[in-house]
């Protein structure tokens, strides 16, 4: 690595050549304001916020673009440079309304930061005038263009990180303007409703349609977590204020997503219509009726007491925390030996010996082939990473009998019978990459083991945590005939319909454990509320193996426990206590699914 | 010592930056030994003293030819301006007017408006005329010190009138009390 010494403000410097005068200020711990900058983003010197003083510069310079080279005198804090940049706020706010008093964004608003910074307490040129649109058309979101600085932050998100290019800019000068697609409303644009827009805009430009106006971020909490909507587990802060959640951030630091989210994490939980279950319910005389926690247990373990154990069959989403799938596997197979245990959802067979990859490694593969798996539509944010890669050049091979997602993105297109054909070509990459769900054949899977020496892969597991119910062994032997007692542990999952049950004798005692009121818990005799993503500690497996925490942001709904509380007090009613505490019981987690 | 005499007035405002700088409390008991409230909205005399006052301080925006004619009075009457608020700083709330534009903000407001039945725009010789434009009171006037908020904190006031009483200018309003809402 080439070092370069340079002097900023007099104080001599060693750092790495060619990293731009802004990050070399940054690791040296001096403060250069910006705006249009951004960590996750490339750098494009729009706002000259960031302009700085360097020896020999005919004129100032934006740190943000300018490469530090051997031997550079810099001032980022001269007479020059901080009037300059007065002049350049100065300008910032003579165009459009950045007035704060009726702004949503005020008190988190980079602008207003700024504002307040160089103390602008009067418009030097002339007080706005020229009104701009508000495009109110998205569902989930405000594009208040008044608000807007034009700094590109929010373009550049969709094409450097959703790869979704469907924001750019429009007309030049005093009216250039951020515009959906070929200048059409934001909510009839190919908008995917990411929202990752709105994460980086440093103004009131683009915001929450949801939050507005509950609270500014100074009187919110944010809470990390993980969010329970797919196998990705992407990382999540949770804004609530008042034991009510506001909004879902995707969190910067998150390995996983590092700060993007899609619309089934970001939007789609705050605006479920469902209805919650908020107590413990018992069927009495032919209706459910509510009865307390205590009562249910018991009810419960009378129940289970009743039956010999090949009597009892447990069927689990995989909406499940770890712990909650680890006490179904020690309660009813350990200690009950049931063993009629089964996954409401299938598991992609195993097919590579060695170990899987990490989705960030997909960017370095020069060939992607998806096989039997529709991450566009089912893990949206792995769809953000594979077409960030299909922008870099990389080659997409969609292999389904299905209609895919991905499949306009992709350079060749086959069905799972035509798969040689995709393997063929894949076997010519230097560095190829296989994603591959439970919707894959057995042709197919005869076909990718021919790759095995080259390939880097990841299994796409359908529903969200089914990787640890498989490493459980939850995925097999389930039978409904016969059953005098079924356990659903549901979850959040919605399931329409009530062909879970088919097969399942008539007079069989069938217990619900879920948050939402379905036709499910309709045909259950005890049903048990469980806490939903926001409400409660437990660990979630992802994809690629990771355990990641969902931390408690707000209080469970009325009587509603944790999926693995409501177990544990079973077990413990049951004489059987398996483990006292969430600490406990994520530690043996951890250590069954190593 | 004679006391230093202040002047207040209010153009196109809400009347709450004088609310804000009543929120001194009881401050304002040790202020009135050093100070003299001259005319002020709220005191029986409405114009500034002819011979002068040290302090002039004017809430609300620029919006028609009667505010423009306060506010020059002020300045004349006045050593030290200060342009208190969000309105008198950089037109406020007032200045969303000039989005849609003066006579189409009158129609509005005095004809088109659902409650109202055979509306008229006033129009009278004793009322200011309407400008195109609403801006800040700099725009009109020198303005020596800004202080903005909707309203500025009490502290804020406070903090200028104590500060200009030591001689200390210009004014430099700490972090805290520099605020836009």
């Amino acid at each position: 690595m080439t070092m370069a010494n340079i002097t900023i403000n007099g104080q001599k410097i060693s750092t790495k050549a060619g990293i731009t005068v802004l990050q070399a200020a940054r690791e040296a711990g001096i403060d250069i304001p910006t705006l249009c900058d951004h960590p996750a983003l490339s750098a494009v010197g729009a706002c000259r916020m960031c302009i700085v003083e360097i020896k020999g510069q005919r004129a100032l310079q934006t740190s943000c673009t300018f490469p530090v080279t051997e031997g550079m005198e810099i001032q980022t804090d001269s007479k020059m440079v901080t009037d300059a940049r007065k002049l350049v706020l100065d300008m910032i706010f003579s165009e459009r309304n950045h007035f704060c008093p009726y702004c949503e964004m005020s008190g988190s608003c980079e602008l207003q930061d700024l504002g307040y910074r160089y103390r602008v307490d009067h418009w030097v040129f002339s007080t706005y005038t020229k009104a701009f649109p508000l495009d109110a058309t998205h569902k989930y979101y405000l594009m208040e263009h008044n608000r807007c600085v034009l700094c590109g932050r929010c373009i550049r998100a969709c094409d450097e990180l959703v790869a979704n290019h469907t924001l750019g800019l429009g007309q030049r000068g005093s009216e250039s303007m951020v515009r959906a697609d070929a200048n059409i409303l934001l909510g009839e644009s190919s908008c995917i409703s990411c929202g990752t827009c709105t994460q980086v805009c440093p103004t009131g430009a683009l915001f929450y349609k949801r939050s507005a106006f509950m609270g500014k971020d100074s009187l919110t909490t944010k809470v990390k977590s993980t969010c329970n909507q797919c196998g990705i587990g992407c990382g999540t802060e949770v804004v609530t204020r008042g034991g009510n959640v506001l909004g879902i951030l995707g969190d910067w630091d998150a390995p996983v997503n590092k700060g993007l989210l899609c619309k089934m994490g970001r939007f789609e939980p705050l605006y479920d219509s469902r209805r919650r279950l908020t107590a413990p319910l018992l069927r009495t005389k032919g209706k459910l009726k509510e009865i307390s926690w205590e009562e249910a247990i018991q009810t419960l373990a009378k129940q289970i007491n009743t039956v010999k154990a090949s009597e009892i069959g447990v069927l689990s989403g995989s909406y499940s925390s770890n712990e909650a799938l680890y006490l179904i596997k020690k309660l009813f197979n350990e200690k009950l030996q049931v063993s009629n245990i089964g996954l409401t959802n299938a598991v992609a067979p195993r097919i590579f010996d060695k170990g899987q990859s990490k989705l960030e490694d997909i960017t370095k593969s020069d060939i992607i082939l998806v096989a039997g798996s529709d991450p566009l539509n089912d893990q949206p944010v792995a769809s953000f990473i594979i077409k960030r890669a299909v922008d870099k050049g990389a080659r997409l091979i969609v292999v389904d009998d299905k209609i895919n997602g991905l499949a306009p993105f992709a350079f060749m297109n086959v069905d799972m019978a035509g798969i040689s054909k995709a393997v063929e070509v894949t076997k010519r990459a230097n560095n190829p990459f296989i994603l591959y769900g439970a919707g894959i054949t057995k042709t197919a899977i005869a076909e990718l083991k021919k790759l095995k020496d080259k390939a880097n892969y990841i299994i796409v597991e359908s529903g969200v945590n089914t990787v640890a119910a498989a490493a459980l062994g939850l995925n097999n032997g389930y039978n409904p005939a016969g059953l005098k007692l079924l356990y659903v542990l549901m979850g959040e999952q919605n399931y329409e319909g009530a062909d879970l049950f088919k097969g399942v004798p008539k007079n069989a005692f069938i217990v619900v454990q879920a948050s939402y009121l379905s036709p499910l818990t309709e045909w259950a005799d005890l049903v048990l509320p469980a806490a939903i993503w926001s409400e409660q500690n437990s660990n979630l497996t992802n994809i690629e193996g990771r355990i990641q925490k969902i931390n408690k942001a707000v209080e469970p709904a009325g009587e509603a426990k944790p999926d693995w509380e409501a177990l544990q007090l079973l077990s413990a009613e049951l004489g059987k206590n398996i483990a006292v505490s969430i600490d406990k019981v994520s530690a043996e987690v951890m250590k069954s699914l190593k | 010592m004679a006391k230093v005499r202040i002047a207040t007035d209010w153009l196109a405002g809400c009347a709450g930056c004088h609310m804000s700088l009543l929120d001194i409390d009881e401050r304002i008991v040790k202020l009135s030994e050093l100070v003299e409230f001259t005319s002020s909205p709220i005191t029986d005399l409405k114009h500034p003293p002819k011979e002068g006052v040290t302090v002039g301080i004017l809430e609300g925006a620029i919006c028609n030819t009667h505010n423009i004619e306060v506010a020059k009075q002020m300045r004349e009457r006045c050593d030290i301006l200060i342009a208190v608020g969000d309105c008198a700083t950089f037109g406020g709330i007032p200045a969303m007017r000039n989005l849609v534009g003066t006579d189409a903000a009158l129609k509005r407001a005095y004809i088109e408006t659902e409650s109202t039945v055979d509306g008229v725009i006033p129009d009278s010789d004793e009322l200011g005329k309407p400008l195109d434009m609403v801006v800040g009171v700099d725009k009109v006037v020198k303005v020596d010190l800004f202080i903005p908020g909707c309203p500025p904190r009490a502290d804020a006031f406070y903090y200028a009138l104590t500060e200009l009483l030591a001689g200390r200018t210009p004014v430099i309003l700490p972090p805290e009390l520099f605020t836009y809402d």
